[in-house]
């Protein structure tokens, strides 16, 4: 919801004329992983805010490892930035009239920028289930983490609407190696965190 | 004591010799490469800092250990103390040689990266009533806040480089010039000095408040539990 | 022969101690109850027991036979039903015994699950949403999920909780099964449910 508000606000006041044509590639880049990112803030936490509220965190701590449950948030995290991306990419395009030369590289910059952006929160959300002024706390704590990842979509994204594509892909690469390794560190640390 | 007074007549000794000893190294405008005797060790304690942080926490998230807690705690203040000096500093400097304030080079991006994971981290701490989960979380997030620094040292240069017509701002170190080194090289240590002993103050602080806490138990959890 | 050793085991959260010096062992067959008032940290203790919470002091260990059972695989051998722990609404009572059984990694059979619902008396209710239950049928699924994967330890945190005559009879068959099957720890200060147990300890003093 949030992410096709701000979708709608963002096309409406810019419209698609009132920006050179030179800086669009850079400048919607910015603006898409703008709203995605705050999408994802949104809504990522709820999965685990949800077991928090309704009780059932402790017969899940009680029966599952660790890992499983871990793996299991996050699969259902990248779902929904899966969704969320199917949805508004390709809804921006056509709104701002994005020109994009490479698609090859802007799909897969897409993906692999998603798959960073939920691994990167998962374990944040664990920790702030239960604690205060969640949703702040959770954009704070997350958003410093997500700066790379942000910034890498931001430029590969660039580069595939404008048309330069540098072999290899590697800032594509580059958000891989992010999502890897925040997944390995957070599987190391989410014990921690989970259990008391 | 004498490492207080020590410790005050060399820092003393630095600032003079920043302004009157050393000479204003040549292309930059009148005398703002001074600034670099302060604003660089301010950046380097603010980032030894964190890593310091980062490995207190570690050990306690190992051992359990509260001292290493407090240690975390302390570096961690201080490390955010030295990161807004490092910041201010480095923003008059860039309005002095370039004419504004902030320009987001890569030098400039990194220290508020930084800024940003010392204040997620105390929101964090402040977050978490439990003192025992607000310990563990605290360490996990600075060891995640780590793990993303060295995708900053690779990602920030490629996206400044090819947005930004200036960058690369940070000079060589200060100078061939044997009076600027022996300066910068003082002022350093005089930082770290100054580093050093005010964190060694702070642990002593928190140790002590924890002493207020009463004590319960004799045996602390066995490694097993 | 399943043994649970409970050594030196105390808590306090922040600057309130809610126990100290617990020390206790059960062998197979015993049945130990937790008796004490409202707030004595009773549910805390057992929370201890199940590694829900870290104790402040001491340690709880485990043994299978002689060996020791370490943290990480403890959970094989724990049922644990508690007022604070809650199933998920959304699916039906088979669904979330199916569930439990699958994220235990234990090899359980539709059969399985229908017979334990059974047990519980909850036959006709079992295709319907957890959200739909009364509170005494909640408490009867919860009871099933502590007994799905036939624990050695069971921990009963205040069982007659919500349940009537009837629901009571069977927790009653459930601790004198459990005999055979292993250990049983009971939270609760009714003197009935007390009264299931061979040894108590009272955190009130």
């Amino acid at each position: 919801m949030f992410a096709v508000t701000t979708l709608i606000a963002v096309s409406f006041s810019i419209g698609s004329f009132r920006i050179e044509e030179a800086e669009r590639p850079f400048l919607y880049s910015v603006l898409l992983w703008i709203i995605l990112t705050f999408s994802a803030l949104s809504g990522l936490a709820r999965s685990f805010i949800k077991e928090e509220e309704a009780g059932t965190i402790d017969v899940l701590k009680l029966s599952a490892r660790p890992q499983a449950v871990f793996l299991g948030k996050l699969l259902f995290n990248l779902t929904l930035l899966g969704a969320l991306e199917l949805v508004i990419v390709p809804l921006f395009i056509l709104l701002m009239a994005y020109q994009i030369n490479f698609p090859g590289l802007f799909v897969a910059m897409v993906i692999s920028g998603g798959l960073g952006l939920g691994a990167g929160t998962t374990i944040i959300a664990a920790m702030i289930a239960r604690a205060s002024a969640r949703g702040a706390l959770f954009s704070a704590l997350s958003f410093p983490l997500l700066l790379p990842i942000m910034i890498i979509s931001i430029k590969g994204c660039e580069r595939a609407a404008v048309g330069i594509s540098t072999a290899g892909w590697p800032e594509v690469r580059i958000a891989v190696a992010y999502f890897v390794i925040m997944i390995t560190m957070s599987l190391l640390l989410f014990p921690l965190v989970w259990e008391e | 004591m004498i490492y207080k007074v020590f410790l005050t007549i060399w820092m003393a000794v630095v600032i003079i010799a920043a302004f009157l000893y050393a000479e204003a190294a040549v292309g930059f405008p009148g005398e703002t490469s001074r600034i670099l005797f302060f604003h660089v060790p301010q950046a380097w304690i603010a980032t030894l800092s964190f890593l310091i942080s980062m490995i207190a926490s570690a050990i306690y998230l190992a051992k359990r250990r509260v001292k290493a807690d407090y240690v975390a705690r302390s570096a961690a203040e201080l490390g955010f103390l030295f990161c807004v000096l490092a910041t201010v500093t480095g923003s008059i400097f860039a309005r002095a040689t370039w004419g504004s304030f902030w320009n987001w080079d890569p030098r400039q991006t990194s220290i508020v990266m930084l800024l940003m994971i010392y204040g997620a981290y105390f929101a964090l701490r402040s977050a978490v009533p439990d003192p025992e989960r607000k310990r563990v979380f605290a360490g996990v997030y600075s060891i995640l806040a780590f793990a993303t620094v060295p995708f900053l040292v690779f990602v920030v240069p490629r996206i400044t480089a090819s947005l930004h017509p200036e960058d690369t701002m940070n000079p060589a170190r200060p100078g061939l010039d044997p009076k600027t080194l022996m300066v910068f090289l003082g002022s350093l240590l005089a930082y770290t000095g100054l580093f050093v002993w005010m964190l060694r103050l702070r642990i002593r602080i928190l140790t002590v408040e924890g002493l207020k806490e009463p004590k319960f138990m004799n045996r602390k959890p066995d490694a097993g539990q | 022969m399943f043994t649970l050793n409970v050594s030196g085991i105390g808590k306090h959260y922040r600057e309130t101690l809610l126990f100290r010096d617990i020390s206790f062992q059960l062998n197979r067959g015993d049945v130990l109850a937790i008796a004490g008032w409202n707030g004595s940290g009773k549910s805390t203790l057992l929370r201890v027991i199940a590694g829900l919470v870290r104790p402040s002091a001491g340690r709880v260990e485990m043994f299978a036979g002689s060996e020791s059972i370490p943290k990480e695989s403890r959970r094989r051998f724990i049922g644990m039903v508690a007022p604070a722990i809650s199933l998920y609404d959304e699916l039906t009572g088979l669904e979330n015994m199916e569930f439990f059984c699958r994220v235990r990694g234990f090899a359980c059979s539709r059969n399985d699950c229908l017979d334990i619902v059974d047990r519980m008396g909850l036959t006709e209710h079992a295709k319907k949403m957890c959200g739909d239950y009364s509170s005494g049928m909640k408490q009867r699924l919860k009871l099933a999920q502590a007994l799905l994967h036939r624990p050695s330890l069971l921990l009963l945190d205040e069982p007659g909780c919500n349940l009537d005559s009837k629901g009571i009879k069977v927790v009653e068959e459930i601790i004198s099964r459990q005999r055979e099957l292993g250990v049983t720890v009971i939270a609760s200060n009714e003197k009935r449910e007390v009264g299931y147990a061979d040894r108590i300890i009272n955190l009130s003093e």
